[in-house]
């Protein structure tokens, strides 16, 4: 494949987003087999009930939870990982384009893509630390 | 309601959800919310981790068909991803000193009030091709796509300015309410840039993605990402999503224009219903 070929992007991206896809499905249908066998007969309300604590108490949302969880072949984390795959998906994307762009020598899209990584890290992993955000 | 029969029933409803979500471009966010609150009696917080989810899926899962098929327009979406992706950190940043209520019924009327150049275009397959000038032909704003009958569709894409503004709203809507970006990227790619339907709500649909992940994080945080919803959604959303991008490419962009006109009068009623107190 080359990468100077502007034709050859869209069949990159393609399957960046394909290969995405595909990994975050199958983890999440191994969680949700765990999930529907484990708990099958009991009742949705007291699972599913919110409470207003952040982070609510029936949900580990931390990373040593999360691994713990996968070792310990907790369906609950297994589809957590998933849904983290496919939050990467767009992510991969973006960071792809960025150097799909540089080998094509295409100088105003790298640095547009380049932005928009920029700004989508800054957004994902610092304003939730910033007060006042996401009301 | 037994986890079995809630996992099942929100599987086959999330199918549904991101066929139409992948065709119009706006995700699948827009019946998961309201499917998951009124029906299920499930709390909107959680509803709206889901929303994200589903978003996402919808994105990639038919993004992957439309990026090949290069129906998707690489460069519109990367140039006007600066405009949604700045407005979502835009939109964070105020949320806290708006009024949601407010801000739902005025951008709910403008979508309302947007049905009707939409529906003027009602019969057009594929608009006039501009000539293609200044900043859209700085930024390679053009390019073609095959038909399922091999016709080649070849565009340009005009007023790159407004096309941005009308994206900002989008992203500044994303950040603010969580929803309503998808409508809005679409009307800016189709009545300012003029570009064919098909092309605008696939390109939508490619943008759409990145805006969710930029929120994912603080929704994954909260803990508002719940597994027992999210799992069956995100399954039927990648189901839905593949179908979905089967359908429209063999669509006729007259097509796409009606159904998407149907989802926005929808989206929009949802919006001022919201804004009412109704929990949608």
């Amino acid at each position: 494949m080359n990468l100077r070929d502007p034709e050859s992007m869209n069949l990159v991206i393609g399957k960046v987003l394909r290969y995405g896809v595909i990994l975050s499905g199958a983890i999440i249908l191994l969680g949700t087999i765990g999930l529907a066998t484990s708990s099958g007969l009991s009742d949705t309300a007291g699972v599913l009930a919110y409470n207003d604590q952040v982070p609510h108490d029936n949900i580990d949302v931390s990373l040593a939870g999360m691994i713990h969880g996968l070792v310990a072949f907790s369906a609950f984390s297994w589809v957590e990982l998933g849904v983290i795959v496919l939050i990467a998906t767009p992510v991969s994307r973006v960071v792809i384009s960025v150097f799909l762009f540089a080998a094509e020598r295409d100088r105003l899209y790298t640095l547009i893509t380049a932005v928009v990584l920029v700004l989508l890290l800054f957004s994902m992993l610092v304003t939730p630390f910033i007060p006042g955000f996401h009301a | 309601m037994l986890i079995v029969e809630f996992v099942l029933l929100m599987f086959f409803i999330s199918i549904l959800a991101g066929m139409f979500g992948s065709i119009v471009g706006l995700g699948g966010g827009i019946v998961v919310i309201p499917v998951l609150t009124i029906l299920m009696g499930v709390d909107i917080h959680f509803a709206i981790g889901a929303s994200i989810v589903a978003i996402i899926g919808t994105s990639s899962g038919a993004a992957s068909t439309y990026v090949r098929d290069r129906v998707t327009n690489l460069r519109v979406g990367m140039f006007l991803e600066l405009a949604s992706a700045s407005g979502a950190i835009t939109g964070a940043a105020v949320a806290a000193y708006t009024n949601s209520a407010a801000l739902e019924a005025v951008f709910g009327g403008i979508l309302l009030v947007s049905l009707v150049p939409m529906v003027m275009k009602i019969g057009v397959e594929v608009p006039e091709s501009p000539e293609l000038s200044g900043l859209s032909k700085r930024l390679g704003l053009t390019g073609s796509y095959n038909e399922s009958d091999g016709r080649v569709v070849n565009y340009n894409a005009t007023r790159p300015v407004e096309g941005l503004a009308g994206t900002a709203v989008a992203g500044v809507l994303s950040g603010l309410l969580g929803i309503g970006g998808g409508a809005f990227k679409v009307l800016s790619m189709d009545l300012a840039m003029k570009l064919p339907m098909k092309v605008s709500t696939t390109t939508s649909n490619f943008m759409i993605g990145v805006t969710a992940a930029a929120s994912a994080g603080i929704y994954f945080a909260r803990g508002d990402v719940d597994p027992i919803i999210v799992a069956p959604v995100a399954l039927g959303i990648l189901i839905g999503a593949a179908l979905g991008a089967r359908l429209l490419l063999r669509s006729r962009n007259t097509t796409v224009r009606k159904v998407f006109a149907v989802v926005l009068a929808v989206a929009a009623i949802e919006m001022i219903l919201s804004a009412l107190g109704v929990s949608v």
